[in-house]
């Protein structure tokens, strides 16, 4: 293997080179040992190492030093925020550089974004995940030109902080049983929208008025499935906030409002794709963001898994180390385990989902149901091993564990997957493969 | 040859002379066209707590580097940062970065590309030479002066030294070979419209003040000369359409030498500092900085 690496090689551009490249110009050799026809499956191109890499320095300088207030506080932090636009360009990660995006058009990228942000501050990366997936994504896969140049450039800027809203006071898991309308009035094309929306990250960040920009789905049929995506901006009169929600158990540093929508009028142009199809718009945003939550659960586990480790090789009991026992040997390793088995099946699903079209929904809901649970039995072996410590702020773990129950909640229950995924699997009735 | 530095060697600047001498043997920088090389090197991550493997090296030991995050020395970082400022001031046209070592060298090269350098070279020295103990600063300024001699760039900016070796050598042995002036630490750097060049330059005692009358020349940038971008995600897109040309000292053949000068006898770790004590009075406290520290 090494005698390879010092074949003359001509500048890299053919991945094939480049992905042959990267294995043998590691100067570590991973966990498990691997061949030289080693493919990396959470790094399938160079750019998705640079990517990593570039995040995983910003996060442990920038990211890290600032999350355990902004948890105690229950604030936002809008300045480093924003400084994910200007400084990493990866709020529009996904976008169209004709937009102001970065044109990374890829699940496996938005994975590791996630990934890497959620190992330090998953309250953070949940603000993230709202803005650039369920708002920026949505809109670019879903939008008009028109509606892409008027409102994309702000949004993968940072300049303004956005949202999606589609859960309500009284329905979530069943989203279709939605009661917020907009009424279409044909005299002058417009739509007017009422109703509430309930738990929408960014809804607020001030506390005091709402967000800038969010998706809301509305009912504008007669038949369950007749919804309609709108373009919401703040200001828009009858658009106000309802309250901030506030003492959550975890996801602290992300903000979470009600918004309340009396008359408010809309205009066509704000209608994002087209009238009644919005459900489709919504089943293939649904896919990549979970995808997004899972890779959340993913970082966590990470972090947790390394806390544990360096802490059970640190501490003393008995005259051993930690790690000599069993027990704490079981919480380690398992979590690994799970962890590695969690990442391979998000990654292998991430590089084969095409973002613009749905049909991966069997496995975006599989990959968010095992690891939204594996992150929470990770981050609670963590606490464990690390005993007092492990209980206590500063330490983190306890956090990661907070933050990781949502993971089970939001962006589809646990129940909803259950449901979605016997649907999809009832119209197996031989093999799975 | 390096002879179009004689004028270095004038320690009054002629103000009215834009820069040009009668000699046409020698080179005429052109601020327009100006070519900064940028070495960079690949070290382990500031922020990494370090461990010793005691019984590597027959005994002697080294820095475990299994699983650890590397990345560009924070000093070359500056220095490709430098470059970058002077290349949106205008200054500034190319900016090459270079790296001596082993295949992985390619991931520090493609982050100056993504910081913004504009093409890279890469000297790919064997694999079982490590780069922080046995490719040493003459091995290194050696392959820089041969890359220097190649892209005849009108200022080489690099990092005053590695975090790794600590060595601070290459710069002032790369000068040396290229018999170019060097200012080293530098915290601030003037590019003027002759070629001159204004360097404050941190000492122990305070700021200097340098002034090279003319360019090229060799600068060593410490830490207070600037802070780096990140890399932003499409710098990082469109670093991958830029070259890095690669010499592959293996099967080219060199005349440099690549076997360690210095030999590392042993390597270990710091004595974990001890707790303190509380003393009950000012003679106490003499007592025992005079004979247990031992400073007075």
């Amino acid at each position: 293997m090494l005698s390879l690496a010092r074949r003359a090689i001509s500048s890299s551009s053919s991945s094939s080179q480049t992905s042959l490249l990267r294995k043998l110009s590691t100067c570590t050799v991973p966990v498990g040992g691997h061949s030289s026809n080693y493919f990396d499956l959470f790094n399938p191109s160079e750019e998705h190492a640079a990517l990593r890499s570039m995040l995983r320095t910003f996060v442990e300088r920038e990211v890290e030093p600032q999350a355990l207030a902004h948890n105690r506080n229950e604030t936002f932090n809008t300045e480093l925020f924003q400084r994910l636009g200007s400084q990493m360009g990866i709020l529009g990660l996904t976008v169209d550089e004709q937009y102001g995006g970065s044109g990374f058009q890829d699940a496996s990228a938005v994975a590791i974004v996630h990934e890497e942000l959620s190992a330090s501050d998953p309250a953070f990366c949940l603000s993230y995940l709202a803005h650039s997936v369920l708002f920026t994504h949505n809109l670019s896969i879903n939008g008009n030109h028109e509606q892409k140049l008027k409102y994309l450039p702000d949004v993968c800027s940072g300049v303004k902080v956005s949202g999606m809203c589609m859960s309500e006071p009284d329905a979530g898991t069943d989203v279709l049983g939605m009661s917020t309308t907009a009424r279409h009035d044909e005299g002058n094309d417009t739509f007017v929208l009422n109703g509430r929306k309930m738990w929408i990250t960014n809804g607020t960040i001030d506390g005091v008025s709402t967000g800038d920009l969010f998706l809301v789905y509305a009912r504008t049929g007669p038949n369950r499935a007749d919804l309609t995506q709108f373009v919401v901006e703040k200001g828009m009169p009858g658009f106000s906030l309802g309250q901030k929600i506030e003492d959550k158990c975890g996801m602290r540093a992300s903000m979470t409002a009600e918004l309340v929508f009396e008359d408010v009028v809309l205009p066509r142009a704000n209608v994002v794709g087209a009238v009644n199809q919005a459900t489709l718009c919504m089943m293939r945003n649904l896919e990549i963001e979970r995808i997004a939550l899972a890779a959340m659960s993913l970082g966590i586990a990470k972090r947790c898994i390394e806390d544990m480790n360096s802490y059970a090789q640190a501490r003393k009991a008995f005259g051993k180390q930690l790690f000599e026992f069993g027990q704490i040997q079981k919480n380690v390793t398992e979590s690994y385990a799970q962890y590695m088995a969690g990442r391979s099946y998000v990654y292998n699903v991430a590089r084969n989902i095409e973002l613009n079209c749905a049909g991966n929904g069997l496995d975006a809901d599989g990959v968010k149901l095992f690891c939204g649970d594996m992150a929470k039995t990770v981050a609670d072996r963590a606490i464990q091993t690390m005993g007092g410590y492990g209980y206590v702020g500063e330490y983190v773990v306890e956090r990661l564990w907070r933050d990781s129950k949502l993971l089970e909640i939001g962006g589809g229950t646990n129940e909803s997957h259950h449901k979605n995924m016997m649907r999809d699997l009832r119209r197996t009735v031989n093999k799975i493969d | 040859s390096t002879s179009h530095n004689d004028d270095t060697n004038k320690t009054i600047r002629n103000t009215n002379n834009n820069g040009h001498t009668d000699d046409k043997n020698k080179k005429q920088p052109s601020l327009v066209r100006m070519r900064v090389l940028v070495p960079v090197k690949r070290v382990i991550d500031y922020a990494v707590k370090v461990r010793i493997n005691k019984s590597a090296r027959s005994g002697a030991g080294h820095v475990e580097l299994n699983n650890v995050k590397m990345s560009m020395n924070p000093f070359c970082e500056i220095a490709v940062e430098e470059a970058v400022r002077l290349k949106d001031k205008k200054i500034a046209e190319e900016i090459v970065a270079v790296s001596v070592g082993p295949a992985a060298c390619k991931d520090v090269l493609r982050t100056a590309l993504a910081m913004g350098a504009d093409r890279a070279v890469h000297v790919s020295t064997p694999e079982d030479l490590r780069t922080d103990y046995d490719l040493q600063p003459m091995s290194v300024a050696g392959f820089l002066y041969e890359v220097a001699l190649k892209e005849e760039p009108d200022l080489v900016l690099m990092g005053k030294q590695a975090i790794d070796g600590d060595f601070g050598q290459t710069t002032g042995m790369l000068a040396g070979m290229l018999e170019w002036p060097q200012v080293t630490f530098a915290a601030k750097i003037d590019v003027h419209d002759d070629k001159s060049c204004t360097v404050e330059r941190e000492t122990d005692a305070g700021t200097e003040t340098l002034h090279i009358p003319k360019l090229p020349a060799v600068i060593s940038c410490d830490l207070r000369l600037n802070e780096p971008r990140y890399a932003t995600l499409p710098n990082i897109m469109k670093a991958k359409k830029k070259k890095i040309d690669v010499i592959d000292v293996d099967s080219e053949g060199t005349s440099i030498r690549m076997d360690p000068m210095i030999e590392m006898v042993e390597i270990y770790e710091p004595e974990s500092r001890k707790g303190g004590i509380m003393v009950d009075n000012v003679d106490e406290l003499i007592e025992k900085l005079k004979n247990e520290a031992k400073v007075i």
